[in-house]
């Protein structure tokens, strides 16, 4: 396959591309679903293909296909170049300064499981029984109406080639265990939820038993939830729940956005979005980290960059198109792995901190206004009564802006969420706007 | 072999597939004892192009060609995909599906393929592989020119234009060969209006299973109109109060509601499974008698629209739920089996790298006996529902929401002040029991609206008459 990265890029500057940068990818796939005492589903597969990004005559256009035979290919690549021909001049279009390419990190990322290849069939059919069995291991077994459970793994490799020199590869293995529990709510109603872990290693997978527990722990939880009162409340969000909010935050850090000026962060480098518990970091070089690498989309070398510091916007997500564009470096069009700096307390001293609020374990669709900031999000979770988790709520939405947000936000818990690369740690707001009856 | 049969594999010719290719696939995926079997070819060609700061300056395209193999034995799903259409690789990838079941080959040979004769209902009149780049251009030049001319407040504009086209070609053990060519196109227009230092930004798609003939005059006059409108008015928006209130949605898009209220919750696999809201409703009243709603795969043009579904079955109009009454679930040849009733069409996959699903085609709910004026004036205090961004449903616990970008605050029966970016919430079974008006004037929407499930994203339309909802939680503020 790097090879025909090679090719793609040779053949596109034999049609006509001055500049030509493929990627070439396989991924081979298993997952098994399995639903009470049963397979449900079987997918195994290797896909495969190739993109290339062309730069014609000042022109740009990235096109990718799955057909790599190699007649096909060359068809293929002289129509995209014909194509590219057909649009207007872009002078803000090239591959990145070549300079931008070195200094990659020396550090073994350990992003590929060498051990991939010993996960057997009959392993992953008992891993999956298994995760039913611990969900089903409750005093409460005879409210649950369905269980679901799946194994899914994959071995990924890419090949990017640039035709001014650049060429790299990367190889990654993941592994991916989770439940989802149903149970008979007396209204009427059929609460679901699950919960899910893995990683890049087998031997970061947590145990089947605490995974299948946990989702049938907090179905249980939400029987009988209601509505809350409206009002004005303190909000604490669990570590698993909190990614939804930081990615819409971070939705802002892009420079297509701040370019377009369709960006709420727009033109606040330097400046305080939060108070000083905002303390983010994108961070590429975690060993087996589930967002790491060690040079990015556009083949530039991967560095830690501040975000957020005390508050303070450092950085944005800034590619090579978007840098020109706004006369600004490029640092990385992407996020990576999110590192928070994090507080000393855990979930319980949190809650005891907040007294009466609401404590938010999901979010149900919504959206933000990338524009403005505002945000709307429905909610499920609990209502906390003096410290304490006490009834399910649900049915609920929350709303403000981002701007007013992060200044309210009053505490960032020791609990970095480990199964996203957003890493998000318990976070507490003051006075958020929930709608409820 | 047959003059049908010839035609039908006659497009995936040219990637070597023939009937020996087909039998070999099925037999291997038989192998092991599957009850049943079929293969879904697969080739894909889009192409769109992006308008950004006054210039059509970037173009993507892309091909997907594959087949996917599936093995059924009872409820039961095995399913392989390669996009290497060679004998040995399609061989392989059968024999991969075939492992959901452990035990041996049957003696069933496949039979006699035969063809099955499906309806038209998107021929492309101007197909796009005979549009030139350069044909497309001017279109999205004319949107943003039109875009800026319209108000002077819009600075920046963004359009997005996508067109594809491409076939499926199914076979089945039972020998039942379809073969359909499917196109579909979309544009995007995106506006950034500034005033006073505050800016604002909106936008609208329309979208459809057609050629280039889509794009008729009045159609993109009134995207223009739409996309300045919604995004000039944001200016004089607020955020409505907070709390439970009456709803108004307007016809149209709001068949988002439909979509997610009750749309989600009668895919048969989560009925199949026990774990939808709606999982013991069947033959009950769940909602006013004037309320019907419809599953509708024959819309002409619809992106909804199919001329048979992603399993080989016949796809029509399926009432779901007729004068206030749940009718049926929306079926694939697996729960169809299940239930032992005819499937309905709904089984549907993004590509071949996807075992198909119950899934919607284009939802909406039929005309009801209220003019939208008098809903509109029943309302002494609540919202009205214009233009809609997404949604989501919780299936089992039946909470459902979506989120409002354009609307009004009604006051004492009249639209008084625009408001903004809101999301809804509700719980399924209990707003479909609140609907109590329904508007007659019904009207499908035209935008590209794309439903995800199970990590499966495909086109639906959504249609919606005037209609009031007693109460539901408005994401508000104070």
């Amino acid at each position: 396959m790097l090879d025909i990265a090679g090719k793609v890029v040779e053949r596109a500057q034999v049609h006509g591309a001055q500049q030509a940068a493929a990627s070439a990818y396989q991924v081979r796939e298993v997952s098994v679903q399995w639903r009470d005492g049963a397979v449900e589903k079987l997918t195994e597969a290797t896909t495969r293909g190739v993109g290339v990004e062309l730069y014609v005559d000042g022109r740009y256009a990235s096109v990718s296909t799955s057909d790599l035979r190699p007649e096909a290919l060359d068809t293929f690549l002289a129509d995209a170049v014909a194509m590219t021909r057909a649009l207007a001049e872009d002078p803000f279009r090239s591959l990145p300064d070549p300079h931008l390419y070195t200094g990659q990190a020396s550090v073994d990322l350990q992003l590929a499981d060498p051990h991939y290849a010993n996960l057997t069939a009959v392993q992953r059919r008992d891993l999956a029984q298994q995760l039913e069995v611990a969900a089903r291991n409750t005093t409460d077994g005879a409210r649950i109406l369905s269980v679901t459970t799946s194994v899914s793994d994959s071995q990924s490799q890419a090949w990017r080639v640039h035709s001014d020199g650049f060429a790299g590869e990367k190889a990654g293995t993941s592994y991916w265990l989770g439940a989802e529990v149903s149970v008979q709510d007396p209204d009427g109603r059929r609460p679901e939820d699950a919960c899910y872990a893995g990683g890049r290693w087998r031997g970061d997978v947590p145990d089947p038993q605490g995974i299948g527990e946990e989702a049938t722990r907090r179905t249980l939880s939400r029987l009988g939830s209601q509505k809350p009162a409206s009002g004005q409340m303190t909000l604490l969000v669990d570590a698993r729940a909190a990614g939804r909010m930081v990615s819409s935050l971070l939705g802002g850090l892009s420079a297509s956005g701040w370019q377009q000026k369709r960006s709420f962060l727009e033109g606040k480098l330097g400046q305080a979005i939060g108070n000083n518990l905002l303390d983010i970091t994108d961070d590429p070089l975690v060993v087996r980290g589930l967002g790491s690498r060690r040079f990015d989309g556009e083949g530039m070398a991967s560095h830690a960059m501040p975000l957020f510091a005390d508050g303070v916007m450092q950085n944005g997500f800034i590619d090579t198109y978007y840098g020109k564009k706004l006369q600004m470096a490029p640092t990385t069009g992407r996020m990576s792995n999110l590192r928070w700096r994090l507080g000393d307390k855990d979930r319980a001293a949190l809650l005891q901190d907040v007294g009466d609020g609401i404590l938010v374990t999901g979010f149900l669709g919504g959206n933000a206004n990338g524009t403005t900031g505002d945000f709307s999000w429905g909610i499920q979770g609990f209502a906390i009564r003096g410290g304490q988790v006490a009834e399910p709520i649900g049915e609920a939405n929350i709303s403000g802006n981002h701007l007013t947000l992060w200044p309210s936000l009053l505490a960032v818990g020791d609990d970095p969420y480990r199964y996203s690369a957003l890493g998000t740690p318990t976070l507490v707001f003051g006075g958020v706007n929930v709608a409820g009856k | 072999m047959s003059t049908a049969l010839a035609a039908a594999l006659q497009y995936f010719g040219r990637f070597g597939v023939d009937e020996s290719l087909i039998r070999t696939a099925l037999s291997a995926a038989l192998a092991r004892g599957g009850d049943r079997a079929d293969v879904y070819f697969q080739h894909r060609v889009a192409h769109s192009l992006g308008l950004e700061d006054g210039a059509v300056n970037r173009a993507w395209s892309g091909i997907e060609l594959g087949v996917g193999i599936r093995v059924l034995r009872g409820d039961q799903t095995g399913y392989g995909y390669t996009e290497d259409l060679s004998p040995e690789s399609v061989r392989q990838a059968a024999l991969t599906a075939a492992a959901i079941a452990d035990g041996p080959a049957r003696d069933r040979p496949i039979p006699q393929l035969v063809v099955t004769a499906i309806p038209q209902r998107y021929p492309a009149k101007t197909p796009w592989d005979k549009v030139a780049a350069a044909t497309r251009l001017p279109l999205l030049q004319r949107v943003q020119e039109r875009a800026h001319a319209a108000d002077p407040r819009v600075q920046k504009v963004t359009v997005h234009f996508s067109d594809e086209e491409g076939a499926v070609l199914m076979v089945d053990s039972d020998g039942r060969v379809a073969f359909d060519e499917q196109p579909m196109t979309l544009i995007h227009l995106s506006c950034m209006a500034e005033e006073n230092g505050r800016r604002e930004s909106n936008g609208g798609n329309i979208a459809g299973r057609a050629g280039l003939e889509f794009y008729t005059d009045a159609k993109l006059d009134k995207l223009v109109k739409d996309a300045v409108d919604r995004t000039t008015i944001l200016f004089e928006a607020g955020q409505p109060p907070a709390g439970e209130m009456p709803v108004v949605l307007g016809a149209g898009s709001s068949g988002i509601l439909l979509h997610e209220a009750i749309g989600h919750g009668l895919e048969a696999d989560f009925n199949r499974k026990g774990v939808s809201i709606y999982a013991d409703k069947l033959g009950k009243s769940i909602a006013a008698p004037f309320v019907t709603v419809v599953d509708d795969a024959t819309n002409e043009g619809a992106r909804g629209a199919i001329n048979i579904d992603d399993e080989g079955n016949a796809a029509g109009v399926t009432t779901l739920i007729h004068d206030g009454v749940l009718q049926t679930y929306l079926h694939d040849s697996i729960s169809a089996r299940h239930y032992g009733v005819a499937p309905t069409g709904n089984g549907r996959r993004e590509s071949f790298r996807h075992a198909p699903l119950p899934r919607m085609r284009s939802t909406y709910m039929l005309p009801g006996p209220h003019t939208p004026e008098e809903i509109i004036a029943s309302v002494e205090r609540g919202i009205y529902c214009g233009n809609f961004a997404n949604g989501q449903v919780q299936i089992g616990a039946g909470d459902f929401t979506f989120y409002v970008k354009n609307g009004w605050l009604i006051e004492n029966g009249k639209l008084t002040r625009p408001i903004k970016d809101v999301n809804l919430i509700g719980n399924g079974p209990k707003v479909l029991e609140q609907i109590d008006m329904v508007g007659n004037d019904l009207k499908i929407d035209d935008g590209g609206w794309t439903c995800g499930k199970d990590g499966q994203s495909v086109p639906v339309s959504q249609g919606m008459p005037t209609t009031r909802v007693r109460a539901m939680t408005v994401g508000g503020r104070g």
